[in-house]
């Protein structure tokens, strides 16, 4: 009971954090109308990698070269900080009744960054030439029947059947535009505008220092103007979280994403006035999870799986490693697909923290206690923060109800090998980012894999009935998929061929000293400030 | 001389096969995937690992593959970073200078600073001054650079705000002549001083023991004897003499520095070739791994032939031995 409260009010602090935050907005925004926005200045923003081998999005899912698209690309479409879907540069998307044709009305007048005219081809283009190697379109470009531009502004896709997530996968953030021009009949996965882009954002590449910046100039041709207001982008190149910490305490730099583990920190040095702490209200779904590995006893019991899940105190997870900053998990669908998550299916309440059941649980699948151990097993997580003390505890906690654990915490690279690779794990822990939809990183998790691909359900777990049922949410119409969905989480549930401990809330830091900030962070999931919105006074420039 | 130099580039040559041989090989028996690493937390779409693969010819046998760096090598060509998208050469001479640059002014601090101590411990006439250095150089010296940099991280940059807390320099810089020289001094001086005092501690306890031994030498009784001043005696007599254990090891270290201070540039964010190997070690970056390691490699030799070059210079006898 105790645990149903405190996770309700987690999301009456979160509902108050967010009408608060509105409050500051109206009243910030208030303010700005009184103020023009006025040219000049840079923005330094941190990244968080010195070495950064692509920038663009189409071929990669690493969070510094998402951090560079969102000023040097656009796309189709975006969210706003509720998610609701807002126009870039279609301005309009219809959907056949069918359900299988989508056309997209593109914006008029609109160049890339080197003064070429964009047009529907450029779409036809991206797609075709670059779904191949995207790895969220893996399961759209299969479905894919006809990709086609009848004239310059309209983009026609027909699907052979429908799936209802076509709209995420054309969000910015997935699918930024590429120009046709610079990439046609070249070699497309090691051209050099991947890392010298040309493109529909606000600022254009100028020049990168290697280990140190990479430097971003206003775009004369942005559709939107005459926003962008400030002159450069400079990405700060820092790939140690506390010193990225330091750097925007000592003023630096203006602009960070601080790990959920340093945020107390990073609000505490807030204090001093110079920056602040921006809670993001819908953020991508970063969900810390046990991996499982059911090719192997006694992980392919399903007692002894639910016995791991309920010797786990999830909610001292989130006091202790995230200091409070995250929830529970619920169910496989996280808690931010609003619409597609049933609150009925929920782990609090069907597996919660007790020991005592889950030793009964082991005693019933045959493992009861002997000389005060039931089995060994080997725990394996990638040795970063959190993810390190997220295993210590876990690991702490199975110990507790008499399991052998054996913790090896690796390199991320070792780490990826053994698990994916080798298949050679008992128990894995890991976080996993999601984008704006189950089909975009949360069905990896789960449908049959039995390759050895990095980053795909590594447990061995395959269900033909939940691969349907997976099927037939992602293609069910937009009113429909809910109930699904249902069953989806309901299967998992069962199965629990992972196990979900928390699910995490995202802040970024930035400086006070730009204006126009609640509009140039209106966005959600995996979008981050493109700095067209923001500026700078005269006098701080 | 020159013949000299010859001989020993030649002997560098096979040093060098060795280590290219022994890192592939150590490379190759990590596990690790360079792929996985340019596409991040998702999964590998098939046609893009197979564009890539073929690119870069991954998925060449292990022999071939040292075989076919070992002929680039030969034409002054140290393979392509695809983890940067450009040659490892460019790579490598865009970052040596700043590490080149940290470890000149680290050691220019550090040799004066432990030559000083160590000729004051070694000559000085009250026990208390030498006990005193002495273990304040053990101290100093024990103490790691990483660990002392992030403690002058956090009382000179964010406590007191004198310096940054990491970087080469400024982001925007507005400075020109000497307030633009000025300002690189700010974001030295916090690595620099860790690094300096660390290495000019380790000076200082060479120099303080040769300054001893040289002290015990019959040539500086008989120069007392003849009536020289103490002054006089260190600065013609004991000066040069204890200098060659410190060119040795000041030489040595200076050449290791040279590679990187990896774990300095670390903590200060400072991106020379310390930092490149670090991130070329964690992305699986194979051919920038072994070029830094091969610069690091000619760096250390070079500096062995400029200490001996250098030994010759001080000793004579060294000069015409041969």
């Amino acid at each position: 009971m105790d645990k149903v409260t405190r996770s309700g009010g987690g999301r009456l602090l979160r509902l108050g954090a967010a009408s608060l935050l509105a409050g500051l907005l109206a009243a910030t925004a208030a303010q700005a109308q009184d103020e023009k926005p006025v040219p000049g200045g840079t923005v330094i923003a941190a990244l968080n990698s010195t070495t950064i081998p692509n920038l663009n999005t189409q071929l990669t899912s690493s969070v510094p070269a998402l951090f560079a698209a969102d000023v040097w690309a656009d796309g189709l479409m975006t969210y706003d900080r509720l998610a609701n879907r807002i126009p870039r540069l279609a301005t309009g998307w219809t959907l056949s009744d069918d359900g299988k044709t989508y056309t997209f009305t593109l914006r008029e007048g609109v160049k890339w960054s080197d003064g070429k005219p964009f047009t529907a081809a450029d779409v036809v283009f991206t797609l075709e030439a670059f779904g191949k190697f995207n790895t969220y379109l893996t399961k759209l470009v299969p479905l894919i029947d006809k990709a086609s531009a009848p004239d310059d502004k309209t983009f026609v896709l027909t699907l052979k059947e429908p799936l209802t997530a076509t709209l995420d996968l054309f969000d910015k953030e997935v699918f930024p535009l590429m120009p046709k021009h610079v990439y046609e009949g070249k070699d497309i996965a090691t051209h050099p505008a991947n890392i010298a882009p040309v493109g529909l954002g606000p600022f254009k590449f100028e020049k990168w220092e290697s280990g140190k910046s990479i430097t971003f100039v206003r775009n004369p041709n942005y559709w939107e103007a005459p926003k962008p207001y400030l002159d450069q982008v400079i990405f700060a190149l820092i790939p140690n979280p506390q010193q990225r910490l330091n750097a925007i305490v000592n003023g630096e730099i203006n602009w960070f994403r601080p790990e959920v583990v340093q945020v107390p920190a990073t609000q505490a040095a807030a204090k001093k006035g110079t920056f602040r702490v921006v809670p993001i209200i819908t953020n991508a779904p970063e969900t810390a999870v046990v991996d499982l590995n059911l090719r192997r006893a006694p992980m392919n019991n399903v007692k002894v799986r639910q016995a791991l899940f309920q010797a786990i105190d999830r909610q001292r997870i989130v006091k202790d490693v995230y200091q409070g900053l995250a929830e529970t998990a619920k169910n496989a669908i996280p808690t931010q697909f609003k619409m597609l998550h049933d609150p009925s299916v929920n782990y609090d309440t069907m597996y919660p923290y007790d020991p005592k059941k889950a030793g009964e649980l082991l005693d019933e699948a045959g493992f009861p206690l002997k000389d005060g151990k039931r089995f060994s097993m080997e725990l394996t997580v990638v040795s970063i923060a959190p993810y390190d003390a997220v295993a210590q505890i876990v690991q702490a906690q199975w110990k507790a109800i008499g399991i052998d654990v054996k913790l090896s915490a690796l390199d991320l690279q070792i780490w990826t090998n053994k698990v994916y690779t080798q298949h050679d794990f008992d128990a894995s822990i890991i976080s996993l980012t999601g984008r704006s939809n189950p089909v975009l990183g949360v069905d990896r998790s789960f449908t049959c894999n039995q390759t050895s691909v990095p980053f795909a359900n590594p447990t061995g777990y395959c269900n033909p009935e939940f691969d349907k049922v997976a099927a037939e949410a992602a293609s069910a119409p937009a009113g429909k998929q809910r109930a699904l969905y249902k069953t989806y989480a309901e299967i998992i549930a069962r199965d629990l061929n992972q196990l979900a401990l928390t699910n995490a809330r995202v802040f970024e830091a930035v400086t006070n000293n730009f204006k126009n900030l609640d509009a140039q962070f209106n966005f959600a999931f995996n979008t981050h400030p493109n700095w067209a919105e923001a500026w700078l006074p005269k006098d701080k420039q | 001389m020159l013949r000299f130099i010859g001989r020993r580039a030649l002997y560098a040559i096979p040093l060098l096969l060795v280590i290219v041989v022994l890192m592939f090989s150590m490379l190759h028996l990590i596990p690790g995937d360079p792929v996985q690493a340019l596409v991040g937390d998702y999964p590998v779409p098939p046609a893009y690992r197979q564009a890539i693969e073929e690119k870069y010819r991954l998925n060449d046998p292990f022999l071939v593959q040292v075989g076919n760096y070992l002929a680039n090598v030969v034409q002054g060509d140290f393979g392509f970073s695809y983890q940067n998208q450009r040659t490892v050469l460019s790579l490598i001479l865009e970052r040596a200078p700043r590490t080149i640059l940290l470890a000149a002014v680290s050691f220019g601090l550090a040799i004066p600073l432990g030559m000083l101590i160590g000729i004051a411990c070694g000559t000085t006439r009250h026990p208390g001054v030498d006990k005193f250095w002495t273990t304040t150089a053990l101290i100093a010296y024990a103490i790691p650079t990483f660990w002392l940099g992030q403690l002058f991280v956090m009382f000179f940059a964010l406590k007191l705000g004198w310096f940054p807390t990491q970087g080469i320099g400024p982001m925007v810089s507005r400075t020109q002549g000497f307030a633009w020289v000025l300002e690189r001094i700010r974001y030295l001086a916090l690595p620099v001083m860790a690094f300096g005092i660390h290495e000019g501690m380790r000076i200082a306890r060479i120099m303080r023991a040769s300054v001893i031994d040289t002290l015990s030498q019959g040539y500086i009784v008989t120069a007392r004897a003849k009536g020289l001043g103490r002054g006089q005696i260190i600065r013609s007599h004991v000066l040069r003499n204890s200098s060659l254990p410190l060119v040795t090891i000041a030489g040595y270290a200076f050449g290791h520095a040279l590679g990187g201070a990896v774990l300095l540039e670390t903590v200060f964010t400072w991106p020379g070739l310390g930092l490149l190997l670090v991130d070329a070690i964690r992305l699986r970056d194979n051919m920038t791994v072994v070029g830094v390691v091969i610069f690091s490699a000619i760096a250390v030799v070079v500096m062995n032939l400029v200490v001996d070059l250098l030994y010759a210079m001080l000793d004579p006898r060294i000069r015409t031995m041969r």
